[in-house]
């Protein structure tokens, strides 16, 4: 349970995005326009104060910081995954590390060849160098368990994270991608993340429920 | 005596109903963690290609066939030899499942 909150003070570091991920994509039409044709016709004994400067605009993160934050996040779990696969007795948590290492791997291929070749440079943000400190503190908490209470606590955390990335992917990143390469890869990738969800909770679950999995650390 | 040879031929063919048919090369799509079509009828003979266009590694596994991991952008094929049905899945991700059917 400590470590499924350590995991969650993780994806804090995404969901810290999100004060400043609105939607940027929306062209900047009807306010400029206006704005300039109000400037035209009231120009001439106007007093020449100067314009009230625009709110700041609701930055979501960029291409780049995208991609740091994709790579960051697939490696916590590549990273949690190759813990769990070294410490884990049981055949089903087993499985599910091994691919997540796969499917995360692969996703992080596919992310470094697409901004290799968009000719963007992964730029770290707080929120992705949070992710790798977190998943870093999500490693060490788990290295102490063992048995049943490490298969529990990496489950949970991989349910709890795969939440939190969802959403984030959801809500902020796809939002805010600029190119449309890039939003098409991270749509893409959506439906994989979801399954990964479906078979941690699915695996959460059965590990609550008693363990139906063969060898599922018992004991500690 | 070759117009008679030519004239037999011809009738035998006619009698077979129609020409032998050409072998098919059918697509399946693998995409957002699904294939698509998740069922399809093909006949022996024909060759059935599933391309992997998820960043993710899948497999088409069934018990008469089996892929491996087929890596994104990949493609994999298959010739129909056998009439019957044929499920399948993917290995990784065990809730992908389809089918084939060989007339």
């Amino acid at each position: 349970m400590r470590t499924s909150i350590v995991l969650v003070l993780s994806s804090a570091a995404l969901l810290a995005l999100a004060p400043s991920c609105n939607k940027k994509k929306a062209p900047d039409t009807t306010a400029g326009s206006a704005g300039s044709a109000v400037a035209e016709t009231g120009s001439a004994a106007a007093a020449p104060t100067p314009p009230p400067a625009p709110p700041p605009a609701a930055a979501g993160p960029t291409d780049a910081q995208i991609a740091a934050i994709v790579v960051a996040a697939n490696q916590v779990d590549i990273d949690a995954g190759n813990l769990a696969v070294k410490k884990t007795k049981n055949p089903e948590v087993k499985k599910f590390a091994e691919l997540m290492i796969t499917d995360h791997t692969a996703v992080n291929k596919g992310a470094v060849e697409l901004v290799t070749k968009l000719k963007v440079t992964p730029e770290e943000t707080d929120a992705s160098k949070g992710l790798v400190s977190g998943g870093n503190d999500n490693r060490a908490k788990l290295e102490k368990l063992d048995g049943a209470a490490f298969d529990k606590a990496y489950v949970a955390n991989e349910v709890a994270y795969h939440k939190a990335v969802i959403n984030v992917l959801t809500t902020q990143l796809i939002p805010s991608a600029q190119n449309a390469e890039l939003e098409s890869m991270l749509v893409g990738v959506k439906p994989a993340f979801d399954a990964h969800l479906e078979h941690a909770e699915h695996l959460q679950a059965t590990l609550e429920g008693g363990g139906s999995a063969a060898g599922s650390g018992h004991k500690m | 005596m070759r117009f008679a040879h030519l004239s037999l031929l011809v009738v035998a063919l006619a009698a077979c109903g129609s020409k032998p048919r050409a072998p098919k090369i059918l697509h399946v799509d693998i995409r957002a963690m699904a294939y698509s079509p998740d069922a399809l009828a093909v006949s022996v003979g024909d060759t059935v290609e599933w391309t992997n266009d998820d960043l993710v590694p899948h497999s088409v596994t069934s018990s008469t066939f089996d892929s491996k991991a087929i890596a994104p952008h990949q493609t994999w094929s298959y010739v129909a030899k056998t009439p019957g049905d044929f499920a399948y899945g993917c290995t990784f991700h065990t809730m992908m499942v389809a089918a084939i059917v060989v007339r």
